[in-house]
């Protein structure tokens, strides 16, 4: 038997004829809940007494919180992953926006930073073989599937003219062959009617270099009495007056020949990108020590006059032959 | 023949409100699935309602939402509300529902949690507190009931079997002598 009014509590049997104990409290309660709203509610976000108190019990109950921050920051990484694939739609396309957008400024920085590269080597070429020219860049490719050709965005105005010489920040890339007011057109040295006056670097054997349908490059007219090796440079050799002496076009990357040729055949790989170029330098003039000197040319002739008498003495010797065997 | 002692009930009670708030501050901010929070102020009250009722725990619900409250940054009175109200309707019985019915007593809190939770976080909707009533169900009321729901467990079980329940002296009350084993119940003499 419960003694005492406040222990009837708990006791069901008792309690059920008390079915009002907490109604009137309730109701009470409730009507004051409503006014706290109420004015909860009406409080400015400036302030009042309502932000007042809960600022003091955020400060009272700072300490716990710092605890229970610390207590479970361990399992926050795991909170996170939660959180990631919880996250709500609006903070996922937020995040997806900018995203993007960052995205979009990478790419412009890295395409920034890549021109800059470029431009710098370019004027390092410049710099290196001291080369009299104006920077153009290239607005775009060939027009047909006849040429391999590109078109760059300086012309006359700019004291561009046919035949003038281009080159990328690699090597040379072509000749000009049509020149506008505000546009030129530059034959790439991988076009089939290309053809540049080359030599190999260590050995200053004379060739000419000539594109083809398929883009590849091939060095002829080097005679087989000279030393040609697989990696070996090429480097234009000046002749002709339109390219400088010396500037690099490409590598060797096979050499050949025939019974009884007279001439290699040699493969070359472009070093510059005729296909991916951007940014080029057309070389406007040539000093006098950028153009093949006399000793070049004479024993560029000597080149040729060696070759055609082994030629000549190919001939005879396959004409004896013939005349052997007949 | 056991003798009443309102003051233990009243320490018992306050020990577990304690705990809850220290729950609320420390544990509540940091567990969460989507923007759903546990609300340990939801199972203080709704345990004491359980478990006592009455004008007890229409008032332990009324604190528990005022401290809510406090400690959140939602409109101020309206958790106060929501729990006075719900702790009544738990506590309508009057009697000790989790010892003697556990399963009935989770299905009725349950049953007033998701309410209490979805009414909450409507009124927030209502007053601009958020643009998309999918966010306010999906993000937010569902995983908070959920989160509270399983919180809810342990004081439960503790409560229906465990001898230190935070409000065990309080089971059946004063007047009611129950045993754990259930083999003497003198709590519905």
């Amino acid at each position: 038997m419960p003694l005492g009014g406040n222990g009837l509590k708990g006791a069901p049997g008792v309690r059920r004829n008390e079915p009002n104990s907490g109604m009137r409290l309730m109701i009470v309660l409730t009507a004051v809940s409503i006014v706290l709203f109420t004015f909860g509610a009406r409080e400015s976000s400036g302030g009042g007494v309502f932000t007042t108190i809960r600022g003091a019990v955020s400060v009272v109950t700072t300490p716990v919180r710092y605890l229970g921050a610390a207590v479970t920051a361990p399992f926050q990484g795991l909170g996170n992953i939660f959180s990631n694939l919880t996250a709500n739609q609006e903070t996922l396309s937020d995040l997806k926006a900018e995203n993007e957008k960052l995205q979009a400024e990478n790419s412009k920085l890295q395409e920034s930073q890549k021109t800059a590269e470029r431009l710098e080597n370019l004027l390092a070429l410049q710099s290196t073989y001291n080369l009299t020219s104006v920077a153009a860049r290239v607005i775009s490719g060939p027009t047909d599937s006849w040429s391999q050709s590109v078109t760059i965005d300086k012309g006359t105005t700019s004291g561009l003219a046919v035949g003038m010489a281009v080159t990328d920040s690699n090597g040379v890339l072509g000749q000009i062959t049509e020149c506008g007011a505000t546009s030129a057109t530059v034959r790439l040295i991988t076009d089939e009617n290309s053809g540049v006056s080359c030599m190999i670097q260590s050995t200053r054997a004379q060739g000419m270099l000539k594109g083809s349908a398929d883009g590849s490059l091939s060095l002829t007219l080097v005679s087989v009495d000279q030393t040609v090796k697989v990696g070996d440079n090429v480097v234009t050799s000046g002749l002709g007056g339109v390219y400088p002496k010396g500037l690099p076009v490409g590598k060797v990357t096979s050499v050949s020949k025939t019974n009884g040729g007279l001439y290699y055949d040699i493969d070359v790989q472009p070093l510059a990108s005729t296909s991916t170029t951007e940014e080029v330098l057309v070389i406007t003039s040539l000093s006098e020590d950028q153009k093949a000197s006399s000793e070049d040319i004479s024993s560029a002739d000597a080149q040729d006059t060696t070759t055609s008498a082994s030629s000549a003495s190919s001939d005879s010797s396959a004409d004896s032959s013939a005349s052997i065997g007949q | 023949m056991q003798v009443n002692d309102s003051n233990r009930r009243r320490r018992s009670i306050g020990r577990l409100g304690l705990v809850c708030l220290v729950l609320q501050l420390a544990l509540a901010p940091n567990i969460g699935i989507a923007d759903g929070r546990i609300n340990f102020a939801l199972v203080f009250s709704a345990y004491v309602a359980l478990t006592i009722g009455g004008r007890t725990g229409v008032l332990c619900g009324f604190l528990g939402g005022l401290a809510f409250d406090l400690c959140t940054t939602g409109p101020f009175g309206l958790m106060t509300l929501l729990l006075t109200v719900g702790s009544f309707v738990l506590g309508m019985e009057d009697r000790n529902r989790i010892a003697e019915d556990l399963s009935g007593s989770i299905t009725i809190f349950l049953i007033v949690s998701f309410i209490v939770t979805l009414l909450y976080h409507l009124a927030m909707f209502l007053v601009g507190q958020a643009s998309s009533f999918y966010d306010v169900f999906v993000l937010r009321t569902l995983p908070t009931f959920a989160l509270t729901a399983i919180a809810f467990l342990p004081f439960a079980f503790v409560g229906s079997h465990g001898s230190g329940a935070p409000l065990s002296s309080l089971k059946g009350g004063a007047g009611s002598v129950r045993r754990r084993s259930g083999k003497f119940d003198l709590g519905n003499l």
